[in-house]
């Protein structure tokens, strides 16, 4: 971010910035930065507050009355998050071996099940937020279940998508799956806060756990990319516990 | 920066960037503005970003039916959720425009992955940059996820 900026100021345009890791913009130095002590995924600090966002906005804008830069300063508010972190992060010690598994049909059905159960609330909070955010998969929400519960099987389907293969659409389907619990959950009892979602989700449902069964069946891979969007966390959300699963390098993505 | 994860931060290698470029503002109340996020959020039915994706997508300023396709999931995605001005707020500048506050907002914003390295974007934002200059835009606001 800080080096678009960059980009885009030597093309003439005056740039500002908002932005969480404050030593990259110290050290990028872009041109006019607003420090955000905010949990990462909130740059405006807070859904259906249009105060709160103007406010962002307008102290972020202030910054292009200053000259010369780089200016670099902080938003005057901290959003606290839990113990430091960023978002919610699966508990380090909450990690399936494929052995642990059990019956994968049977979770496979339980998941449909609740599925099932959410669903009415899921079409009422589309009705009333007039959007969804489900959907970058493209498949039905009824197809979600089965395409992933083949890869807890160990298996490797076909991509129903043309010009998607079957792991990146695997991604797309679990935060698919992921987004039809959260929205329901955000709707039917009001809730804005990440850390409970998140436990909810991926430890409480039973989509979370067949979640956590790709994952483990996809750390025991043949398959090189599978195994390596497990590793890197880019299935579950682990990164921000400790760090991606032991024995893996978070900066070894090629 | 909280303090989880910041390890992992620290050790990122931050690009080497030419950091001497400084073009004068417009006053706000004539200024158009853009908004360059890095959340790859695209429209429903655009080509996914890839995991390491170089390229760009555009919205239109009144676009609000979006997904989103980055690579990384250990950020919190509930809030875009609830409210898509958590993470671009157009909504935000269509009333401060409306209020006067800005001069105007521009017909098209821009997404990115924001997980590439920005230097393997270069290019991609060059093309943005022709873009913006074609519809006169004069501040770009940039949005990180």
């Amino acid at each position: 971010m800080c080096g678009l900026a960059q980009i885009f100021e030597s093309q003439g345009f005056s740039t500002v910035l908002v932005g969480f890791v404050k030593e990259h913009m110290e050290i990028i130095k872009p041109p006019r930065a607003l420090w955000l002590n905010f949990p990462m995924g909130r740059p405006m600090g807070k859904p259906n507050d249009p105060e709160f966002q103007k406010k962002v906005i307008r102290v972020a804008f202030e910054l292009l009355q200053k000259s010369p830069g780089p200016v670099l300063e902080d938003f005057p508010e901290i959003i606290p998050v839990k113990e430091g972190r960023m978002s919610y992060a699966l508990p380090v010690d909450l990690v399936y071996k494929v052995n642990q598994l059990g019956d994968i049909d049977k979770l496979t059905d339980e998941v449909n099940k609740e599925l099932s159960n959410l669903m009415p609330d899921y079409l009422k909070a589309i009705d009333i937020n007039g959007r969804t955010t489900v959907g970058a998969s493209e498949m039905k929400i009824s197809d979600f279940v089965p395409y992933i519960s083949e890869f807890a099987k160990g298996n490797k389907p076909k991509s129903p998508r043309k010009g998607l293969p079957a792991i990146p659409l695997l991604k797309l389907v679990v935060e698919d799956l992921n987004a039809v619990y959260t929205e329901t959950r955000i709707y039917r009892d009001k809730i804005d806060n990440f850390e409970i979602l998140g436990k909810w989700f991926w430890e409480e449902t039973n989509a979370g756990k067949l979640l956590l069964a790709i994952e483990a069946v996809s750390l025991e891979s043949d398959d090189q990319v599978l195994r390596q969007i497990a590793s890197m966390s880019l299935l579950t959300p682990r990164f921000w516990s400790e760090g991606p699963l032991p024995g893996i390098s978070g900066s070894g993505w090629t | 920066m909280p303090a989880v994860g910041r390890g992992f931060i620290e050790r990122l290698e931050p690009p080497d960037f030419d950091n001497s470029h400084w073009t004068e503002s417009v006053p706000l109340r004539n200024s158009k503005i853009a908004i360059v996020s890095t959340a790859a959020v695209s429209n429903r039915g655009d080509r996914p970003f890839s995991w390491l994706a170089r390229d760009y997508r555009v919205i239109g300023k009144n676009d609000r039916d979006l997904v989103m396709t980055h690579v990384a999931v250990e950020y919190d995605r509930t809030a875009w959720q609830q409210d898509l001005n958590t993470i671009i707020p157009l909504d935000r500048l269509i009333e401060m425009e409306k209020d006067k506050e800005i001069g105007s907002v521009a017909d098209n914003h821009y997404t990115f992955m924001g997980a590439a390295d920005p230097r393997d974007m270069e290019k991609s934002a060059l093309e943005v940059s022709k873009k913006m200059k074609m519809e006169a835009v004069d501040t770009v606001f940039l949005v990180p996820v």
